[in-house]
């Protein structure tokens, strides 16, 4: 049965334009008038976004800053109403996004149950039946007689979260009001959300704490720029997301990246010709794709290998093998990293791709979650796969000097 | 748990003009009717909380001003006050205008004020501004006492006109609400409305018969003058708390025009709430 559905919302903001400089054509005039009335640009938070969740099912819902997810929340609590599109809802929904909210300081603990159980939509009898629960749930002792402005942050946050847990929604709203609190008290959040959830409730959960919504939830909704970019079980989308975040946040952040006149379109990797499939050991190209919109000289284009933990594994870069500039003509193009036997295990890695100026300017950043799946090839025991060969010694006492493949037994490249 | 929650689909959707005006707006009110109680009385309690003359204070403002005026135009310009000594007849319209400007000034500053819970917390709005009418209700209830004193001091005859009293502070509440709400949801979006709310309320206090009585204004300008409500509700609150005849044409206009301005500020209010926490 549905609890809830959204269908094709967008909100829409509207952000003020920076008021004029002195330089602006126009004059004081047009200056003046801007102050009066400013001009706006539309800032779309949220793009037809649709999904449905079912009666009992408990949906996190994940992604960076800026993505979208507050807004779905004052969306769904209906603290704001949508632009565009429309949001049923089959139960009560009663939504923890801040605790303490309503709190007056002047009022003794007791009386701001009232006050605060009330504005969360709690009837007064409601609140009378529940009052020693929520007192004993709380834990702040003799506190709860004394004005809230002389509690700890802690009794603060523990009398809030006790009255929001008392509630009785049928759809119940999170927003990281866990993140606070001692350990305890955190497992005792934890522990009344499992209660409502085992009791059939709908659980909405929205948190950057990846590990509390892959235990909590039964599905993952991944949020990034006002879309969803993935919907699914837990442990493939928190995956996705912590690839994307350890590429995102080593790299440079790629959200919203200025324009610098050049940007990596794509990455693309190749197996041996005949074989489409990656191997460890076998030779292994990868092309990266550039638009540059002028031309531009002196870059370097870089591939970074990292593991879905964030672990940099092995760079590729365009000045490692010979330190010669790259100039990039304006238009598309591209360059390719050629490796002879590639050194990663078989497993699923992810790959960045970056273009900077020589002096170390970073101009663009590709972290699209791009995923490098390595296949069986040489067997190989150990982090990674060095190449070798192996012989019978010739001398008796000794060890041979090393050699390049291509090298002459006199230490001379042919 | 709500009685008529879980069983009701509720649809959220862009603010429209029609689903601002419909009734249902209302019955929601309803059940939040013990949020609207608790923060009534809430607002009572923390006016006065760290003052050490309490409640006292809903009494001392009508009074002092009283004084004042009394100085001034009983005993400077001698200021008509329809037979009744001018103490009696200035507080009897102080008290029911005092009431109106601080239920007025202070629900115009409900929402921004709020802004911490508007933001986080859905709940029925339009509570924010009827609560603050509410307890200027209860003031004018507190600041009463001493009209009953000053009307036993000057042995003011008890007659029928004093049921008058209820409508019309109902009709004023009314009112008071009408203006709340639209300044309320204006002054989100600028500011400009809080700043200039204490001059615009002091040049309505001379608009309005509140230290001379309505019978002064000259004919002509008779008409236009009762289009303020508070025209007719202020005489009419004294002439029946005095034991004089009210004036029916004065407050039935007064009663008209609120009749219509609260349901419009009442759907611009529930259009305008819905986004009001993007702008706050």
């Amino acid at each position: 049965m549905t609890e809830l559905e959204v269908t094709n919302v967008s909100k829409r903001y509207w952000l003020p334009k920076p008021i004029g400089s002195a330089v602006e054509p126009g004059g004081w005039a047009r200056r003046a008038w801007s102050r009066v009335w400013p001009s706006y640009d539309a800032f779309w938070a949220l793009r037809n976004v649709s999904f449905t969740v079912a009666r009992g099912e408990a949906v996190g819902v994940i992604g960076p800053n800026g993505a979208g997810k507050s807004t779905l929340l004052k969306l769904l609590s209906e603290i704001t109403a949508p632009t565009t599109g429309e949001i049923r809802l089959h139960g009560r929904l009663s939504a923890l996004i801040e605790v303490g909210s309503g709190f007056h300081p002047e009022l003794t603990g007791r009386e701001n149950v009232f006050l605060s159980g009330s504005i969360l939509g709690m009837r007064r009898a409601e609140i009378v039946a529940k009052l020693d629960q929520i007192i004993a749930f709380a834990g702040i002792g003799d506190f709860i007689d004394a004005p809230v402005k002389w509690y700890s942050s802690g009794m603060y946050v523990r009398l809030g979260f006790a009255i929001a847990a008392h509630l009785d929604p049928q759809i119940l709203l999170v927003d990281e009001a866990l993140a606070v609190g001692d350990e305890a008290f955190q497992r005792k959040c934890y522990e009344r959300i499992a209660a409502l959830r085992s009791a059939g409730k709908t659980i909405i959960f929205i948190s950057h704490d990846l590990l509390s919504v892959e235990r909590l939830c039964d599905r993952v909704i991944l949020m990034q720029q006002g879309r969803i970019a993935l919907d699914g079980p837990p442990s493939q989308v928190v995956a996705a997301y912590r690839r994307a975040v350890a590429a995102g946040a080593m790299f440079g952040d790629s959200a919203g990246q200025a324009d610098r006149g050049v940007s990596v379109t794509g990455i693309r990797f190749c197996g041996r010709r005949g074989d489409v499939e990656i191997r460890t050991g076998f030779p292994f190209n990868v092309r990266v794709s550039y638009l540059a919109s002028r031309p531009i000289d002196d870059v370097v284009i870089e591939v970074w290998y990292t593991t879905h933990g964030g672990a940099v594994l092995q760079c590729e870069q365009t000045t490692a093998r010979s330190s010669d500039g790259l100039d990039l003509p304006a238009g598309a193009g591209g360059v390719e990293f050629c490796c002879e036997a590639l050194g990663l295990q078989p497993g699923a890695y992810a790959v960045v791709a970056r273009i900077l100026a020589r002096n170390g300017t970073l101009l663009h950043v590709f972290a699209a979650g791009s995923a490098l799946i390595v296949g069986p090839g040489q067997a190989s025991r150990g982090q990674f796969y060095m190449p070798y060969t192996w012989r019978r010694a010739r001398r008796p006492a000794a060890i041979e000097p090393a050699r390049f493949a291509q090298e002459s037994p006199d230490g001379l490249k042919v | 748990m709500h009685p008529s929650a879980g069983v009701s689909v509720r649809v959220l959707a862009p603010p429209t003009w029609r689903s601002a005006a419909t009734w249902s707006q209302v019955a929601r009110l309803g059940h939040y009717r013990d949020l609207l109680s608790t923060l009534s009385r809430h607002r009572i309690n923390v006016r006065y909380k760290q003052s050490k003359l309490g409640a006292l204070w809903a009494v001392l403002q009508p009074f002092t001003m009283m004084l004042v005026f009394t100085a001034v135009f009983a005993r400077l310009v001698h200021v008509p006050s329809e037979g009744v000594p001018y103490a009696l007849f200035a507080y009897a319209g102080l008290l029911p205008w005092t009431c109106f400007s601080s239920a007025v000034s202070n629900s115009t500053n409900s929402l921004v004020g709020h802004a911490q819970l508007v933001t986080k917390v859905f709940f029925p709005r339009e509570i924010l501004p009827l609560s603050y009418v509410i307890a200027a209700g209860v003031d004018l209830a507190i600041g009463a006492a001493v009209l009953v004193g000053l009307a036993i001091y000057y042995s003011v005859p008890l007659t029928a006109e004093l049921w008058f009293v209820v409508p019309i502070v109902a009709v004023l509440g009314g009112y008071a609400l009408a203006c709340g709400l639209v300044l309320s949801a204006v002054q989100v979006r600028f500011r400009d409305v809080g700043v200039a709310l204490p001059i615009a309320l002091q040049l309505l206090m001379f608009a309005s018969p509140v230290l001379y009585p309505l019978r002064v204004v000259p004919a002509q300008w008779r008409t236009l003058y009762l289009l303020n409500p508070l025209a007719g509700l202020i005489d009419g609150f004294r002439r029946s708390v005095l034991g004089m005849p009210v004036d029916g044409q004065a407050l039935l206009v007064g009663t008209a025009v609120t009749m219509v301005a609260l349901p419009l500020a009442y759907v611009a209010f529930k259009y305008a709430d819905v986004t009001v926490a993007d702008v706050i």
